[in-house]
């Protein structure tokens, strides 16, 4: 019995000793990935305390660089009381649901066109998609703004909702066809067999099925509308229709006094929704990027 | 042999059928693959013909005109190329476009490979690792670039504190955007920043997928770690690396947000590129045919990298 408990508490001892020389091994390994998160990670640490900090905190180097001394909201409260924030907040909003609805919508059309039936001219069409997904947009912002001018559309919202989806739809669809070919075509023929419509079986069978891609497609949709930068500048006019990105800016960073308190405020919470957003989803975001990487 | 056309399934009222019942003919139109197929492509490719090809042969128009804001387009031939080819801002936005393109591919697909090797492999959090490493490439860039902005203050400077005053490791601070030759380095040190967590977590994905066997045979047969990454885990990885580095590449020589947010192509014209000279021509000055002249000198760099990036994935295509 003795014995026994003796050969135990041996045991143990060894599995520690075993436990501490792994994990001895794996120091200079978490050190690396510790560096590395730390030049990854440090700017948004930087912007968030700043965000917390008042005026003269900002400034003063003194001390302790990465802790706030006088924590306060006063950034926040100073931004969330920027005339037209909400106007602009509401903006936003609406460009990238408006786009984000109809860019999806159009893609699932096109991507299930493009990976499940068979015509002719479906490779042409995905070449295209895929050549308008790698255009930048650096390319077309020039004669796009004279053409909205010619329409009449030039300056107000409805130039983003309409300009929007041009890297939005090509984006989605590919990412949208990868998705569709791994479904499975059974249900949706069996759906048929049973009496369905092709598109009442592609609407309620299939679409059920691939709900994991159409949300992968509608949440990177939504973050890139969010993100845009400079169709939001080029294609708007006034203050009533800034977007928050350069609403903030121009609101913040005038000529060369820049507040930045508020600036930092603002990043930080315009990055919060996004950065969860991808929590939550991040392994199909991962699947998707390379699944489209692999697909085309 | 006479045939006789006896046709049980499709009658010879058709207009008869089609006028009694309009709905049997949107159905097989709606069924058909061949005709379905068209229907579903039909808005998402009418959005891209109004809005990607008819802007595209617009600015081709464009550029061989004279065109102002509110003026009228007169046709110039290729005046608008000789007169920015006379320009030290147009060679300037050439190579500065191609320098920061190539020397940021080379530091993120460094640093990227690097990233992925060490993730590639089981160790406690690996999963809060990854999501938090992905966080510069998945910030809005215009909320990130801010930060980077504040953090090169030419005055207040946090990373000048630290080296000069604190650490002693420098003697003067670094003009990160004040001076020509740092900033193009500061744009590029932003952009690699960026990009290396998307191109580590693509490759990362694409080495989790090498089978273990492989590797597992490798080692037996006395292969280094080393050895095994270049000879089994590179060559199958080489098709994601590729697009992903392609596609990174065309983003990249059309960037518009970092150089514009960061010093809008200055010092002294030392950062701009096709994007930010565009810009300031056709939208700030209001010579639309020059800045039309300039997005259009991109093109053939881009046919060129489209073409790679497109046989790249049609071969892939074929072996997967």
């Amino acid at each position: 019995m003795a014995e026994s408990t003796a050969i135990q508490l041996k045991r143990r001892q060894g599995l520690v000793a075993v436990v501490l020389r792994r994990l001895r091994g794996e120091v200079p390994f978490y050190l690396l990935l510790l560096f590395v998160s730390f030049l990854l990670l440090f700017p948004f640490y930087w912007g968030f305390i700043t965000s917390l900090k008042f005026e003269k905190e900002i400034f003063d180097f003194t001390g302790n660089l990465l802790w706030v001394k006088n924590p306060s909201l006063a950034n926040y409260q100073t931004l969330f009381k920027t005339p037209r924030f909400f106007i602009w907040l509401r903006n936003t909003m609406l460009v990238s649901t408006v786009t984000t609805v109809l860019s999806v919508i159009v893609s699932i059309m096109a991507g299930y066109s493009i990976a499940r039936l068979k015509f002719r001219g479906v490779t042409a069409a995905s070449v295209i998609v895929f050549v308008t997904y790698l255009a930048p947009k650096g390319l077309l912002f020039v004669p796009l703004a004279q053409i909205l001018n010619d329409w009449s559309l030039l300056g107000g919202l409805p130039a983003l909702m309409i300009t929007y989806p041009t890297f939005l739809i090509p984006f989605c669809t590919w990412l949208l066809s990868g998705y569709f070919s791994n479904v499975p075509v059974e249900p949706e023929e069996c759906a048929m067999i049973d009496g369905a419509s092709r598109i009442g079986a592609i609407i309620r069978v299939t679409l059920p099925m691939a709900w994991p891609g159409i949300l992968t497609a509608a949440i990177f949709s939504f973050t890139l509308s969010w993100n845009e930068l400079l169709y939001s500048l080029a294609f708007v006019r006034g203050e009533e229709n800034r977007l928050l990105t350069n609403g903030v800016m121009s609101a913040f960073a005038r000529s060369d006094i820049y507040f930045w308190g508020p600036l930092m405020a603002a990043s930080t919470l315009a990055s919060v929704p996004v950065a969860l957003l991808y929590f939550l989803f991040m392994d199909r975001f991962v699947s998707g990027i390379t699944a489209g990487a692999t697909k085309g | 042999m006479t045939v006789t056309p006896v046709a049980p399934h499709e009658p010879e009222p058709v207009v008869y059928a089609r006028a009694r019942s309009p709905g049997i003919r949107w159905a097989t139109l709606f069924h058909r693959d061949e005709s379905l197929g068209y229907i579903l492509l039909a808005p998402g490719f009418i959005i891209l013909a109004l809005l990607m090809a008819y802007p595209f042969v617009y600015a081709v128009f464009l550029s061989f005109t004279s065109k102002r804001i509110g003026g009228p387009a007169t046709f110039v031939g290729w005046e608008n190329y000789a007169k920015l080819a006379s320009t030290d801002l147009y060679w300037k936005t050439i190579w500065n476009s191609i320098y920061y393109t190539v020397v940021a591919l080379v530091f993120k697909f460094v640093g990227g490979l690097g990233l992925a090797v060490m993730l590639n492999r089981p160790f406690v959090g690996q999963r809060l690792a990854k999501a938090l490493l992905l966080l510069p490439w998945i910030i809005p860039t215009v909320f990130s670039t801010l930060i980077w902005w504040w953090l090169f203050d030419p005055a207040f400077s946090v990373i000048n504190e630290v080296l000069v005053v604190k650490w002693k490791l420098l003697s003067k601070p670094i003009p990160f955007l004040t001076d020509g030759n740092t900033a193009m380095a500061s744009l590029i040190m932003v952009n690699v920043w960026r990009g290396v967590p998307f191109f580590g977590i693509s490759f990362l994905a694409a080495m989790q997928a090498v089978p273990d066997e492989l590797l597992e045979a490798a080692r037996v047969d006395g292969a280094t770690p080393w050895r095994t990454f270049w000879s089994i885990t590179f060559p199958l990885i080489v098709p994601v690396v590729g697009v992903v580095a392609l596609i990174s590449t065309i983003g990249t020589l059309g960037d518009f947000d970092l150089p514009f947010l960061l010093t809008r192509g200055g010092p002294n014209d030392a950062t701009t590129m096709f994007a930010v000279t565009a810009y300031t021509l056709s939208l700030s000055s209001g010579l639309i045919g020059l800045g039309a002249a300039v997005s259009m000198t991109m093109f053939p760099l881009l046919a060129i990298l489209v073409v790679v990036s497109l046989l790249q994935v049609r071969q892939r295509q074929g072996v997967s």
